[in-house]
């Protein structure tokens, strides 16, 4: 727990033995581990195993092991964020990933290792937290202990010396407990306050909001689905697994549970800094949509943008990339025209956004034919090498390499449509010079013709839906609360006792005791007490025993005394 | 809107003056340290007093390595008959180092406004930005604590790694006024990062004072064992460890939830700009390290056996993952705040 303890320390600098301090409600009573020499049967054992897991020692350990565990995971490539960055990895640790891959290493949050820390320390937590709240329900309507009988053992006593009768100075000093709406229970020749039972009920808020908050990132992964798709300007799709570019749907859903929704891109703009140091620089991306809620409802628009995803049907769309999609036409050896449109090219650099892509013709006859380059925006001749000046297309040039003999598509094994498998093809003698809009580059051996006809430019859409991020915000925003009250409030117990003196004077007694207060702040609210206790009654003389009794004046108490 | 270059050339000044006045303020307060003897603390053994010459604040003397005793030893009363007295810097070297941290901490607010007008946005879209903040707020917290708590023996510590900071910020991360990529572009940046300057703010001044607890601690402990201490000229000008310990805790008390909350409003604003609250970027990993760890130091104070030393060391260690965060991620590793880099 986060302030208020498990396995509580009786606080040794008090000098208190356990027997006084349970008197005074500090101590807990229970045993925490098995007495030595006792046989214990199996269920002994399971109890024991129990309250080692809900022990705070069990807790701190599996804490630090959590944030140990998410080390590798921000360290070495993953593939649930960068798949393609893992088989980099791959490649270039060939020794060392598949031993790496066999330790879960490359999905760290998904290893069974990672889900056994955090549902050990969830457990722990349960365990913990549950009998907790059942005691919270129970000393919510019990009444502060009995007033333990010597107050100047408490880690906060003072005692002062009055006029007024015992009772009437008990009295008074309940109705000052009462004004500071202290929990008050008296007995003979003693008053018992208590305060600040919201901390320990922060304290739970917090934690079984924790609870709350992995229940609901556990049901957004059960019955929500994320998805991603590439939209040309122009085109436009259904929320269809078949249409959806990659399709990650969550344990409970199937196809049919998918918002039928349809998006259009109709165009897209991407500014960028033209001049200064910060050249280059995206400044803004705004793609207008038109879209449909389902089939057969009326079109509606929508400028989507960064930041500012479109929700449809309770399902976020967001733009989270860009590119350009040069478009070819592409006449195969018998003349025909095999391929006419828009081709996307993946940016490999996203300052000047030079793009690579290739170009599958599998249809063309008398071979098959597979083309794979860049894409420039801004095309410049740099000691004789092509590079793009600027990520806008303001002087566009598309380089290709071309190729024929066998695609190798239809071998059985899935293919990347950005990716050329050259092993069944030979390339065809040919330079590979940049062309500008409109040109052609015409194959060799009658192979065919492919003409740059020009460009369009392409969003990189994410499709998620969530239901558990609701109940997540809400979980997190409790917690915040139960947290901000756990620290801001402290439980104390203040006790007073007044006996008639021999000579005929009352002694009134003060012990204070913060439950919690590891922060300090108790004594300073102690000695106000005892100087309003002080005041409410008559006093005669003081006999100060409070560590934070700072304010004692003899003179001044005397004064009042006269004074009353 | 392009950049007011003028005006942002008048931020860097301020910066640049800042850093010069809080040199001079550090060294101010080395030379508190070193010539204002008659506030030696040690020679009030009975007493860890953190004001200068106020009323005697009695508490009893804690015993080497208790910890953070659950009652006794406290802050000095806030609202003492003269308490108006002792709660300004006492002495020449005192005030002087005090007033330039304070003017210095002008000169910084100011220097971070100017640039946030000059760009037309708030100051925080880079590591340059980003330090200036964080230093800012730390200082800050710095002279609320002076005045609040009489900490003005917290001044050097404090004041060193800002220097140091601000040193390398203005020379090696110094990135020019510009405008920010659009992922940046949200009123969300406002809340999420002023969150984590706040709360990086108090943390710094919480790891300052656990390394001073760290060494007051230990030499307490050496002289109690009879050996020498080389720390002991320099501590016995600072309270004793339990009030050091007590007033760290007090930060983390007030930058956890802060941190929590920027976490929190980081993983909203993830959700409106990349789709997903929580996605194991590495900066949200390591913002989850950092809140476990800071977690597990507030748990091991509370927990018997873990108090004391082993909870400072947590505390640091929780820093360092903070640190790391904010300076190691940005430079090793590659995620989607890379953007945040130099």
């Amino acid at each position: 727990m986060t302030t208020a303890d498990r396995d509580r320390p009786p606080p040794a600098e008090s000098g208190l033995t356990e027997a006084e301090l349970a008197e005074a409600g500090l101590a807990e009573s229970s045993a925490r581990k098995p007495i030595a020499g006792v046989r214990l049967g199996f269920g002994g054992w399971l109890r024991w195993g129990w309250r080692q897991l809900t022990s705070m020692r069990t807790a701190l350990i599996l804490l630090f092991l959590l944030a140990l565990a998410s080390v590798p995971g921000s360290v070495l490539p993953q593939e649930g964020i960068d798949p393609a960055a893992v088989t980099q990895y791959y490649t270039a640790h060939p020794a060392l990933a598949p031993l790496l891959n066999r330790l879960s290493l490359f999905s760290v949050f998904a290893a069974p290792w990672f889900a056994a820390i955090y549902i050990l320390l969830f457990a722990s937590l349960a365990g913990c937290v549950l009998p907790r709240t059942f005691r919270l329900v129970g000393s919510a309507r019990q009444r502060p202990p009995r007033a333990p009988s010597n107050l100047a053992r408490l880690p906060f006593s003072a005692s002062y010396a009055t006029d007024l009768p015992p009772g009437e100075a008990l009295d008074a000093a309940s109705q000052v407990l009462r004004k500071r709406r202290f929990r008050l229970e008296s007995g003979d020749g003693w008053v018992s306050a208590e305060k600040g039972y919201l901390r320990e009920v922060g304290n739970l808020v917090f934690h079984i909001a924790l609870l709350a908050l992995l229940l609901s990132v556990g049901l957004g992964g059960i019955l929500g689905y994320k998805a991603n798709r590439l939209l040309i300007v122009g085109q436009g799709f259904a929320n269809t697994p078949t249409a959806l570019d990659v399709f990650r749907p969550g344990r409970l859903v199937g196809p049919s549970n998918l918002q039928p929704f349809e998006i259009n891109l109709n165009s897209f703009q991407a500014k960028y800094i033209t001049s200064g140091p910060e050249m280059d620089q995206p400044i803004g991306y705004t793609a207008p949509l038109s879209y449909r809620a389902e089939p057969g409802d009326p079109l509606r628009h929508y400028t989507l943008s960064v930041n500012h995803p479109l929700v449809v049907d309770s399902v976020s769309v967001y733009l989270i990339g860009h590119g350009y999609a040069p478009e070819f036409k592409i006449t195969d050896g018998t003349g025909k025209v095999r391929w006419q449109g828009p081709v996307p090219f993946i940016p490999v650099d996203p300052t000047t956004m030079i793009s690579e892509g290739v170009i599958k013709v599998p249809d063309a006859e008398p071979t098959q034919l597979g083309f794979a380059g860049v894409f420039l925006p801004t095309a410049v001749d740099v000691g004789g090498q092509l590079q793009s000046a600027f990520p806008a297309a303001l002087f566009p040039r598309v380089s290709l390499v071309a190729y024929a003999g066998n695609l190798g598509m239809n071998s059985g094994s899935p293919q990347s449509v950005y990716q050329l498998d050259t092993t069944g093809m030979h390339r065809l003698p040919i330079a590979a010079t940049p062309l500008a809009p409109g040109q052609s580059m015409r194959l060799p051996d009658g192979a065919g013709t492919l003409t740059f006809t020009g460009y369009q430019q392409w969003i990189s859409l994410a499709i998620t839906y969530d239901p558990g991020q609701l109940p997540a915000l809400i979980s997190g925003f409790a917690a915040l609360a139960g947290l901000i009250l756990s620290f801001m409030v402290r439980r104390r117990r203040v006790f007073v006792r007044a006996r008639t003196l021999a000579d005929g004077g009352t002694e009134v007694m003060l012990g204070g005791l913060a439950r919690s207060d590891a922060a300090g702040g108790f004594e300073n609210e102690f000695a106000d007490l005892t100087k309003v206790f002080r005041n409410s009654g008559t006093t005669k003389t003081a006999g100060p025993t409070a560590p934070g009794d700072a304010e004692h004046n003899p003179a001044l108490a005397g004064r009042e005394g006269s004074e009353g | 809107m392009p950049v007011n270059t003028g005006l942002a050339d008048v931020s860097n000044a301020l910066l640049f003056s800042t850093v010069i006045l809080y040199a001079i303020g550090m060294l101010c307060y080395a030379c508190d340290f070193a010539f204002a003897r008659q506030r030696v603390m040690a020679e009030m053994p009975a007493r860890v007093a953190v004001g200068a010459g106020g009323p005697p604040v009695t508490v009893p003397a804690a015993p080497p390595a208790a910890g953070p005793a659950t009652a006794g030893p406290s802050f000095p009363q806030e609202n003492t008959p003269d308490g108006a007295a002792q709660r300004w810097p006492v002495g020449f070297w005192q005030r002087t180092a005090f007033g330039l941290t304070c003017v210095g901490l002008l000169s910084q607010v100011f220097a971070i406004l100017t640039r946030g007008i000059a760009e037309h946005r708030v100051p925080w879209g880079n590591m340059y930005e980003f330090l200036a903040a964080i230093t800012c707020m730390a200082v800050l917290v710095l002279v609320v604590v002076s005045v609040r708590y009489q900490a003005y023996y917290m001044g050097l510590f404090v004041l060193l790694p800002v220097v140091l900071g601000l040193g390398i910020d203005l020379t090696v991360i110094y990135t020019p006024a510009g405008q920010l990529v659009p992922a940046l572009q949200s009123y969300w940046i406002a809340i999420h990062v002023t969150a984590m300057i706040v709360a990086a703010g108090l943390f710094i001044f919480g790891a300052v004072v656990t390394t001073i607890y760290l060494l007051a601690d230990r030499s307490e402990r050496r002289l109690a064992a009879g050996r020498p201490s080389w720390s002991a000229g320099i501590l016995q000008h600072l309270p004793g460890p339990v009030i050091l310990d007590r007033l760290s805790y007090r930060t983390v008390l007030f930058g956890f939830p802060v941190w929590t909350f920027g976490v929190m409003a980081g993983a909203i604003w993830a959700d409106h700009a990349w789709g997903r609250y929580w996605g194991w970027d590495p900066k949200e990993t390591w913002s989850f390290i950092t809140w476990v760890v800071y977690a597990g130091f507030l748990h091991a104070r509370a927990t018997g056996g873990w108090r004391g030393r082993r909870a400072a060391w947590i505390h640091l260690a929780g820093f360092g993952c903070l640190m790391f965060n904010l300076i190691g991620v940005n430079l090793l590793i590659t995620g989607l705040h890379s953007y945040a880099g130099m």
